[in-house]
């Protein structure tokens, strides 16, 4: 199994590396990865298209050909890491709780060196005000917005929200109050709530000063009416703006205000930007003391909010406020480790299909963990392959990476199987690794020692990570593993030796215990009790039972799945079947009329022929 | 409240003394008088006193219920203590000051040690690790291990050592003095009888045939005539002092019926991929 899940991650990257476009962070699980594709290059020419307009104000005049190319490789680029850090961001944060400063850290730099990439090449145009810049990206998100609304198309939408964490960097209180200011009269509501948490309140009196304000003042009565969703959208600005300058309490009154107003919407087109809302809202929660761990946590306080916001959504079929909803909660009960509520939440909710890859991750990881700490290893198993498998592949997303493989690694040590030594060997994870190297190195090797000294070694890791009991639970598998390699190696043994060899306390357990593991079909083999030996039995041919049949079969399988969700995941055009209809029967036509006039011509020649022969 | 309080005094002495009955109308007493003061689920607004004396009448209750070896009484007493406990979490972390309610009396350990025997012995192990997983965080983050509190190590190391298959410790842990209270000791004879069936299950397994006389150390039975009298209940039969385990009429006879099985699985499967490949093409 991991070397199937490793040679698709690997041709991921491949083609990661080949293709020069940006759709390839979506691309390691089927579907979304088809879906974004059509928005993802549409924005690059999007970019593409508004690039040159700025440069035309500039009244840059330099060859047009050769730079619009160089703006379009870069617009596109730009919008490639947009996308990886809109997924990112969510991921990390969801993923490894306790690491969240150093996370975000990391992830800040990771911004910083792609949008320096990006002015780099800028740089060679005239200097643009980054300032002005997200004004103007701010706005030309509006338009998308409107057009999501009038096509009541959501992909609009999602490339807005995508287009979020390529201007975080760029937010600042005068950035939204001035989109504010120019969007909203100064009499609406929208706009004192939104400047009040910016703490901008006197913005419409400051405003009019600015000289860009009469360019604008003409598009005022246009934008008179302001949809909800543009509404939403510069609330979830304004949200991240207050988390990323840790104003955690003004966040929290913010976004509970923010959650109100939502609720009362009932729009499809907002469902995402509700999600979204919702997301930052429990991230402020989270960060406010009691911190989690205690049950009394500020966490405990929005379930009602939370769970009522996952009735309505329900209700509305609401599916990105649902998933993204679900996924919180579980987060949530994990977090106070109320892991029976969060067991129950899941028996009655269904997770939507429809869900967006990165919450259907998430989703599967948290189950994983609920399954893997309830026992049901196979059933953790698989989904924690899931959800290593959809997690995003962008280094920025690694958190969550690592998270679900060193829990996958664990349950997979619980099952007796050993992990796959690549797993290991793969650069994202080759650090976090290492204590889980080691652990399953002395699984595989049946070192009884040697795995409680690296349980207390790695004590403090393994407890971060949250894994820490089901590590102590693995010292059943390593002494299973002993035996069976003493049953393996030796066609008899004495009930002594295997007493010493594992360290156990007395005969009479190993004897119990190798009963036990006859019993439960680790091994093959019969006990002396007189005699005090185990004596294995011959090991059949594996070939000639129809073990490897089954095996064959599993991987049939697996990859005529994977074909027919590929073909599901494809996007096809409303309405474009038609099209080929019609084509269809116009060659249809021209066929029927080519016929016609070779049978003319076939007349002719007849004719022609006849006469000839006449002649 | 007054009046509470010497109900639960007297609660505590008919406890003592055995007399159920008696307990349980007190009991049923305590609880409306603490339903009429609303406390039966503790509230910021609920005075301190009155949560810890609605504590005290519910580790009661589940204590006599224990004695009485009602599980589905305990349980549910179990499940209303919670929220006091989760205030006693609470409290117990680092960095939280202190607050005014009084943990001396809690027997929150104890109560959940039993409720953990409890799911031992009724093989409930998912929500034995549930349970566990919640106790491992809480005494990771006081930095020490679940292991620190003898009531709850105790099914700790009683399931440990069952998943690992080292019964004659099991049964050194219910024989000897290291079971915490005499409330532990009332699981005793549940969990000998849970690992004498495990050991019956893998010994039918393991060996080809067993003395009886080794087969009553091993089962841990008193006699002879007790294994005897077990043997015949599993089914084994028995001849010249020994004990043969019925064989799993395997092999030949099996085989022949498995080829059929297989080949048509076999067939059907490569029907199927025909199908699958015919839509792809």
């Amino acid at each position: 199994m991991p070397a199937e899940r490793r040679s698709l991650r690997s041709n991921n990257k491949s083609d990661t590396s080949s293709s020069a476009n940006g759709e390839k962070a979506n691309s390691n699980s089927q579907s979304p990865g088809a879906k974004d594709k059509a928005p993802t290059t549409r924005a690059a020419a999007n970019k593409a298209k508004s690039a040159p307009t700025k440069k035309d104000a500039k009244g840059a005049s330099n060859g047009n050909m050769g730079d619009d190319d160089k703006s379009h490789t870069n617009g596109s680029k730009s919008t490639e890491n947009g996308v990886n850090g809109s997924e990112d961001v969510e991921m990390g944060d969801t993923a490894v709780p306790p690491t969240k400063g150093s996370k975000s850290s990391g992830k800040d730099k990771e911004d910083d060196v792609t949008m320096e990439g990006a002015e780099d090449v800028e740089t060679t145009e005239p200097e643009v005000d980054p300032t002005t810049k997200a004004i103007q990206d701010i706005k030309s998100n509006f338009t998308l917005l409107e057009r999501a609304v009038a096509h009541f198309d959501p992909r609009f939408t999602l490339r807005v929200l995508r287009s979020i964490s390529s201007m975080r960097k760029h937010l600042t209180p005068e950035v939204l109050a001035e989109v504010i200011v120019e969007t909203y009269s100064a009499s609406s509501s929208t706009a004192s709530f939104l400047l009040e948490a910016l703490g901008q309140t006197n913005a419409f009196e400051n405003a009019p000063a600015s000289s860009d304000m009469e360019v604008d003042s003409d598009k005022n009565p246009i934008a008179q009416e302001t949809l909800a969703e543009v509404d939403a959208y510069l609330a979830i600005l304004v949200q991240i703006y207050l988390f990323d300058q840790r104003e955690i309490q003004k966040g929290v009154q913010f976004s509970t205000n923010l959650i109100e107003r939502l609720r009362a919407l009932n729009r499809r087109t907002l469902d995402s930007l509700t999600a979204r809302a919702y997301f930052y809202y429990s991230l402020f929660f989270e960060q406010i003391a009691p911190l989690p761990p205690s049950p009394a946590a500020a966490v405990t306080t929005i379930r009602q909010p939370l769970l009522a916001a996952l009735r309505t959504a329900v209700l509305r079929k609401d599916v990105d406020t649902q998933a993204t909803v679900m996924t919180l909660l579980l987060r949530n009960y994990l977090s106070t480790s109320h892991i029976s509520q969060a067991d129950l939440l899941i028996s009655h909710n269904p997770f939507p299909v429809a869900a967006s890859n990165n919450q259907i991750a998430r989703y599967l990881f948290y189950l994983g963990r609920i399954r893997a700490i309830q026992l049901q290893y196979t059933e953790a198993h698989s989904h924690l392959i899931g959800a290593t498998r959809k997690s995003p592949a962008s280094p920025v997303a690694r958190g969550f990476y690592q998270a679900s493989n060193k829990l996958l690694v664990v349950v997979e040590l619980l099952m007796g199987d050993i992990p796959d030594r690549a797993v290991f060997r793969q650069p994202a994870l080759e650090r976090a690794m290492h204590p889980y190297l080691l652990l399953s190195q002395a699984v595989s090797v049946a070192d009884l020692d040697g795995f409680l000294n690296i349980v207390n070694t790695y004590s403090e890791t393994f407890r971060k990570d949250g894994t820490y009991t089901l590590i102590l639970r693995l010292r059943q598998n390593v002494i299973k593993t002993g035996i069976r390699m003493m049953s393996l190696s030796y066609s008899r043994i004495s009930l002594r030796d295997i007493c010493l060899r594992l360290g156990l306390d007395s005969e009479e357990s190993a004897e119990y215990i190798v009963a036990k593991a006859i019993r439960d079909g680790v091994i093959e083999a019969t006990l002396d009790h007189e005699h005090g030996f185990m004596k294995s039995k011959e090991v059949g041919d594996i070939y000639a039972t129809r073990e490897p049949g089954e095996a064959f079969h599993e991987r049939i399988r697996a990859c005529l799945a994977l074909h027919d969700e590929s073909v599901k995941a494809m996007r096809f055009p409303m309405n474009q079947h038609r099209l080929e209809l019609k084509s269809a029967q116009e060659a249809r036509e021209r066929e029927r009329e080519l016929a016609k006039e070779i049978q003319e011509g076939d007349m002719d020649d007849e004719d022609a022929g006849g006469d000839f022969d006449a002649i | 409240m007054s009046d509470l309080q010497s109900l639960v005094s007297e609660l505590h002495g008919a406890i003592e003394r055995k007399q159920f009955d008696v307990a349980n109308d007190l009991l049923s007493r305590s609880k409306r008088a603490l339903l009429m003061q609303n406390a039966l689920i503790p509230t910021s607004s609920t005075p301190p006193q009155l949560v810890v004396l609605a504590r005290q009448v519910l580790e009661l209750g589940a204590l006599a219920s224990i004695r009485q070896t009602d599980a589905q009484l305990f349980t549910r007493y179990y499940q209303q203590l919670q929220p006091f406990y989760d205030l006693e979490r609470h409290a117990g972390l680092p960095g939280q000051g202190s607050s005014k309610l009084d943990f001396s009396t809690s027997q929150r350990s104890k109560i959940t040690g039993l409720y953990l025997l409890l799911l031992l012995s009724m093989g409930d192990s998912a929500n034995f690790h549930t349970v566990l997983e919640g106790l491992v965080e809480e005494a990771c983050l006081k930095g020490g291990s679940v292991e620190d509190d003898a009531c709850i190590k105790y099914p700790v190391e009683l399931e440990r050592n069952l998943m690992e298959g080292s019964y004659d410790k099991v049964w050194r842990e219910t024989k000897s003095e290291r079971v915490p209270s005499e409330d532990f000791g009332l699981f005793s004879n549940v969990l000998i009888g849970t690992i004498r069936n495990e050991i019956a299950g893998c010994s039918e397994k393991a060996y080809p045939s067993l003395p009886i006389s080794n087969a009553k150390n091993l089962l841990f039975l008193e006699s002879e005539g007790a294994v005897i009298e077990f043997a015949k209940q599993r089914g084994w039969i028995l001849r010249d002092g020994r004990i043969y385990f019925p064989v799993e009429p395997e092999a030949t006879a099996r085989s022949e019926r498995d080829i059929l099985v297989a080949s048509g699985t076999v067939i059907e499967n490569a029907l199927g991929y025909a199908r699958e490949l015919e839509t792809i093409v």
